[in-house]
């Protein structure tokens, strides 16, 4: 019986890897042909990897799938029915903060800063960064939930912020900023956090779950990249403090 | 295969704490039977197993792959090759997406079965393309990166306030729907690569920001497509 739900719509997940995957793989073979001519070990190498790569993620897809989204949508209902509907506020930062904690783009994007930092930057304060300004944007989205805050009070204050933090930020933040936010919206927080929000808003009466369920990933890339790029500003004050 | 067993280790210690508020709040508030709660633990167990592979695989496979390619794309000293191959990586990365789905289903939500979702991912997938090229250029010929995201952000400010509130949460979605799991690690690998084999070029002032473009593109779409279809 569990084998069966476990495993259940599993045909399509693969389906949806593949396809990410053949596209790249044929660009990738063209360029191998014509200009790269890597040697053969090297290229059965990558193929290796790139075969555990796409297992991982029909195996992660699939649990997050039959195990995540379920919890999230039963949880979002379960809470929304309380009398005090501002819990959802802590709720939402702390289940922001672990889903983010968890998401495995995150840690690709950390491995990759500090790789190309050598160190300067290191992997957990890029991790508990975003964690953490995918927590606030969570618990904002909530708040817009319950109380029914439209959109537009936050998207517009917060571009406007992107746009004048930019200025006084270090400029070697910039694109780890701005990747954050692509980051941050991973298949954790967009199946997770996503149904969590339309669970909520399907035990608020007057609110459409899914109409109302938009814009929580637009919150959730936003916060991180203002929180990237204020962390930009404090390396550039310290550094200005050393020399 | 002690690599993976470490993997496995690490991926564990980073899922554990989702996992135990889940079950504690199923457990406690919601009083699942046990094998709604089994099937969590299964379902558990596949993601960290999943994460654990994908980062290793990404490690061994994916980055390289990216970083190759983009190494390779200025190498050449030919402008084509570069607009070409920018092009069609990032065109091909977002037309492959599984999760531009969800978006198509967001919009039919928004504005009913009537906008057809094929040319929409047309319109998306060309102008990350687009973007994407102009992300290499300006790693090739150094040109800031933080004015391409003013003028970006500038343009989705002017464009809100005449995009309707649905609208604009489907498209400011866009942006964070599009960059997909597998796109990640080959864009960012691309930037690297692309930035890694100019002279004086830094890995982390240049190498990064082609996520964040492909995340404007299509945001910008969207609206515009409001605009031109109210």
């Amino acid at each position: 019986m569990t084998a069966v739900t476990l495993l259940g719509g599993i045909d399509q997940v693969v389906l949806e890897v593949a396809q990410a995957l053949v596209p790249l793989l044929i660009f990738f073979a063209v360029f191998q042909a014509l200009y790269l001519k890597l040697p053969r070990v090297y290229v059965v190498n990558l193929a290796k990897g790139i075969l555990v790569a796409s297992l991982g993620m029909v195996l992660f897809l699939q649990g997050v799938n039959v195990a995540f989204l379920p919890a999230g949508r039963e949880i979002g209902e379960a809470v929304a029915a309380f009398d005090q509907r501002w819990l959802l506020i802590p709720f939402g930062f702390i289940l922001g903060f672990l889903a983010t904690y968890a998401e495995p783009a995150v840690r690709v994007l950390g491995y990759q800063v500090e790789e190309s930092s050598s160190g300067y930057i290191g992997e957990s304060l890029i991790l508990y960064t975003l964690s953490f300004a995918v927590a606030v944007s969570v618990s904002l989205g909530m708040a817009r939930l319950v109380y029914g805050i439209p959109l537009l009070y936050f998207i517009m204050p917060g571009y406007l912020l992107v746009v004048i933090l930019l200025v006084l930020t270090d400029k070697e933040f910039v694109g780890i900023a701005f990747d954050s936010g692509g980051v941050a919206t991973g298949p954790m927080a967009v199946t997770f956090l996503l149904s969590l929000a339309v669970g909520v808003a399907a035990g608020i009466e007057g609110r459409n779950p899914v109409i109302d369920g938009f814009g929580l990933i637009a919150l959730i890339a936003l916060a991180p990249i203002l929180s990237v790029l204020m962390l930009g500003i404090l390396y550039r004050r310290t550094r200005g403090e050393d020399t | 295969m002690q690599d993976i067993r470490e993997a496995v280790f690490e991926v564990f210690r980073a899922v554990l704490p989702i996992i135990l508020v889940i079950i504690i709040i199923k457990a406690a508030l919601l009083r699942v039977p046990p094998s709604d709660l089994l099937l969590f633990l299964l379902g558990s167990g596949m993601v960290v197993l999943g994460i654990a592979l994908f980062l290793s695989g990404v490690k061994a496979g994916l980055l390289p792959v990216g970083e190759a390619i983009g190494s390779e794309l200025p190498a050449r000293g030919s402008l084509m090759l570069v607009v070409a191959g920018s092009f069609f990586f990032g065109f091909l990365t977002i037309v492959a997406e599984p999760n531009l789905r969800v978006l198509a289903d967001m919009l039919d939500a928004v504005s009913g079965p009537g906008v057809p979702s094929d040319p929409l991912i047309f319109v998306i997938a060309v102008s990350v393309g687009f973007i994407v090229t102009v992300g290499v250029l300006r790693i090739i010929f150094g040109f800031p990166l933080a004015y391409l995201f003013a003028a970006g952000y500038g343009a989705i400010l002017l464009l809100a306030p005449f995009t309707s509130p649905e609208l604009l949460a489907v498209a400011v979605d866009a942006g964070g729907i599009t960059t997909g799991l597998l796109t990640i690690p080959i864009i960012l690998a691309l930037g690297a690569g692309v930035s890694a084999v100019l002279a004086g070029r830094s890995a982390l002032t240049d190498g990064f920001g082609l996520i964040g473009l492909a995340s404007i593109a299509p945001i910008l779409g969207v609206m515009l497509l409001g605009v031109l279809y109210p």
